[in-house]
């Protein structure tokens, strides 16, 4: 049997999906389509892997739902497979522009695909009995997840998505990066200082919101974070669709912080990475460690550290991992790697990153590689390795770079599986999924 | 030198917002004049310009409620600042529903203007919004070419239509000519024309009126329907239409046969002129 999805809509739930898809689209230029008995995952990474979305819609928020995996029946065992469907974003986006008129006009709205078919099928049925069918082709790709407990940031943030959208109003749409710092008396969101500033252009604008101001302030830590301003602009859109407050979930610079809503039919988290702080002191490993912002429009991407060879990675391969979780059994040595740079920045565990083992990564899984300049722009995002998402959570949780294993032979699961040699792992508080 | 200033009145406050955006619809960088009494922002007509030039002033106790300069030296008691217009522009649109709005000219790592706005939220508490918008001072040595445009001798003097009109016509003409004429003459006649090797278009206005003639001399052996013309580019004259939001209180053009046309705006209290000049 193929793993099979069916699901449909009223049309204003189809205004709610097709938000969540142009949120997401702000992201990257793919998609998932992830069935499971939770509801309907629509999942989206960033080529540079420092941002992810995901939107889940629960079975209750649809009309109908259905869904089955697929189930490959060898000698010894059967082995079952979730529906794993990537679509291009330039394909299903303009199916859903226009939404107002799509809530309008579109009475009912069915989603249907199958493993062994190659294509999903969206169909509209409008008023006056007219019917419009969309066939999109899928690529067969194991969705990415990310991992990330938002029950363990020692700051948190609930507001309601209005307030938000005032403060985002002052910046610009060529500011790249924004900076959010809190203490437990204030919130203050402006523009980032990183950036070099530009005498003709780069006006510096900072918004101060009161605790008062929040649904819900936690905040355990004072500090600055600094994320790329596009993606927190997707989310916002996205909300207002939904009206329920967003949750801000956060820690230090460099660990990736945690935009979500949580409502009763769907719940939305958009992990994106911060910049990390970089230690005042640099040693000369530390200095090839350095990257380059890309110039390109993706701020985020920060070529890979291979400390020891010197070589450096495009934004195609992960850079380092952020993510509290559970200790297990790849870590058991909880050794302290010697780093010679001292930290009194605000990311730990970027250095052991650092310190790591990354060079050997093997020259197969990073494209493009090239020389990096001897560059003093100390700041470089961190990115995020994700696990891929298999049938069964337990399995996959136990045995990260298993799944890896089984992942799909497209070319940025090569990577993954190509950087997952690298990683013998630091101190046990901290857990890459690759 | 020193400047600060506040507005804390809403109607005063959308109204210089209202100025800015206009000035940065003209005018991408332009100067910000700052006497004891008046606020100019100023395009000074070089080549990069295209030759246009825009003086606007207003009367700054018509907006601040509190005012303080000290200028460069005390006989030179003013200061100029150059800034890209559509920053000020976007930061005043942020003092949408503000309690007090400051602006000072500071200097942080560079000279800014910082303009800071308290903003009264549902909540009824207050938040603070900050906008550092990086400016250069210019020096005494460049004032002479930022001063008062004088008013040429016009050949005709004018009343505007309503520039809404105007500008959807010129937009039209725009597509198919780079150039076009404005011709007007002391009968309250006004045309718009454009000649290609395919098409003339004319658009004429009629019953305009004209401004009471300023001096005696010149004018009065005029020929009251002779036409007096300039050829300009239509995207200079689409530009300053467009910058036009709102329907001013007074408009005048002022021709001076192929040399220059000259508007000369009022929008409630605050003036604009604007010099296009002839396509060479």
């Amino acid at each position: 049997a193929a793993a099979m999805l069916k699901c449909g809509m009223s049309g204003s739930q189809v205004k709610v999906f097709g938000k969540a898809i142009q949120a997401l689209s702000r992201i990257s230029d793919e998609l998932w389509l992830d069935p499971s008995e939770k509801g309907l995952a629509l999942r989206s990474v960033n080529s540079c892997r420092s941002a992810y979305g995901c939107v889940l819609f629960s079975p209750l928020f649809f009309q109908h739902y259905q869904w089955s995996t697929s189930v490959k029946v060898n000698e010894n065992d059967s082995k079952t497979s979730n529906l794993n469907c990537k679509l291009g974003m330039k394909s299903i986006l303009p199916i859903f522009r226009c939404l107002n008129s799509l809530e309008r006009n579109v009475e009912n709205c069915r989603i249907f695909t199958r493993s062994d078919q190659c294509k999903v099928v969206i169909q509209f049925f409008c008023r006056h009995g007219i019917r419009r069918t969309h066939n999109v082709c899928f690529q067969e790709s194991q969705p990415l997840q990310v991992i990330f407990e938002k029950s363990m940031c020692s700051n948190t943030l609930v507001i309601q998505p209005r307030v938000l959208a005032e403060a985002v109003v002052l910046f610009t749409s060529s500011q790249e990066e924004v900076t959010l710092a809190v203490t437990p008396l204030s919130v203050c969101l402006k523009s980032s200082s990183d950036e070099p500033m530009d005498l003709t252009n780069s006006v510096y604008s900072e918004m101060f919101v009161g605790p008062e101001e929040f649904d819900f302030f936690q905040i355990g830590v004072d500090t600055e974070i600094t994320f790329c301003f596009k993606e927190l602009k997707g989310m916002l859109t996205f909300s207002e669709a939904t009206h329920a407050p967003i949750a801000i979930h956060f820690d230090f610079p460099g660990k990736p912080m945690a935009l979500s809503i949580d409502d009763m039919l769907l719940e939305a988290n958009f992990i994106l990475a911060t910049l990390a702080d970089e230690p005042s002191r640099a040693s000369s490993q530390q200095s090839l460690c350095l990257s380059q912002k890309q110039k390109r429009s993706d701020p985020m991407c920060s070529p890979n550290n291979n400390s020891k060879t010197g070589k450096n990675v495009t934004s195609k391969a992960p850079g380092c991992i952020l993510r509290k979780t559970a200790p297990k059994r790849l870590y058991p040595n909880e050794t302290q790697i010697d780093i010679p740079v001292l930290e009194n920045c605000g990311s730990p565990i970027m250095k052991r990153v650092n310190g790591g083992d990354i060079s050997e990564v093997p020259e197969s899984s990073i494209s493009d590689t090239e020389e990096m300049p001897g560059s003093s722009y100390l700041r470089k995002f961190s990115c995020m390795f994700f696990g891929a998402v298999s049938s069964d959570q337990q399995e996959h949780f136990n045995h990260p770079f298993d799944s890896l294993a089984t992942a799909s032979d497209t070319e940025e699961d090569m990577n993954n599986v190509g950087c997952r040699n690298s990683f013998n792992g630091t101190a046990a508080n901290y857990f890459c999924i690759i | 030198m020193k400047f600060r200033a506040k507005i804390v009145d809403a109607a005063c406050l959308n109204h210089f917002t209202r100025v800015s955006a206009m000035v940065a619809k003209l005018a991408k960088i332009c100067t910000l004049r700052i006497s004891p009494q008046t606020l100019n922002f100023i395009l000074s007509d070089k080549v990069a310009g295209g030759g246009v030039s825009m003086w606007c002033e207003l009367e700054q106790e018509n907006f601040f409620s509190e005012f303080q300069m000290e200028g460069v030296s005390a006989e030179n008691n003013a200061i100029y600042l150059e800034l890209t217009s559509e920053n000020l522009s976007r930061a005043l649109k942020t003092a949408q529903n503000a309690r007090a709005l400051k602006v000072k000219l500071t200097n942080k790592h560079f000279p800014c203007l910082t303009v800071s706005i308290e903003l009264l939220s549902v909540s009824s508490s207050s938040r603070i919004v900050t906008h550092d918008i990086p400016v250069k001072v210019i020096p005494r040595k460049l004032w002479k070419d930022l001063q008062e445009p004088t008013v040429p001798n016009s050949d005709v003097s004018i009343y505007l239509p309503v520039l809404k009109t105007m500008k959807s016509i010129v937009e039209k003409m725009r597509n198919l000519s780079s150039h076009l004429i404005i011709e007007a003459n002391l009968s309250g006649d006004l045309n718009l024309k454009i000649e290609t090797e395919l098409v003339c278009v004319t658009t004429h206005f009629k019953d305009l009126g004209n401004p009471p003639l300023a001096s005696e001399d010149a004018s009065q052996d005029r020929d009251p329907e002779q036409m007096a013309e300039v050829r300009i580019d239509i995207r200079k004259l689409l530009q300053f239409l467009a910058g036009q939001q709102v329907n001013p209180t007074r408009a005048v053009c002022n021709i001076v046969s192929n040399k220059l046309v000259h508007f000369d705006l009022l929008h409630e209290d605050v003036s604009l002129q604007y010099f296009i000049p002839a396509f060479s």
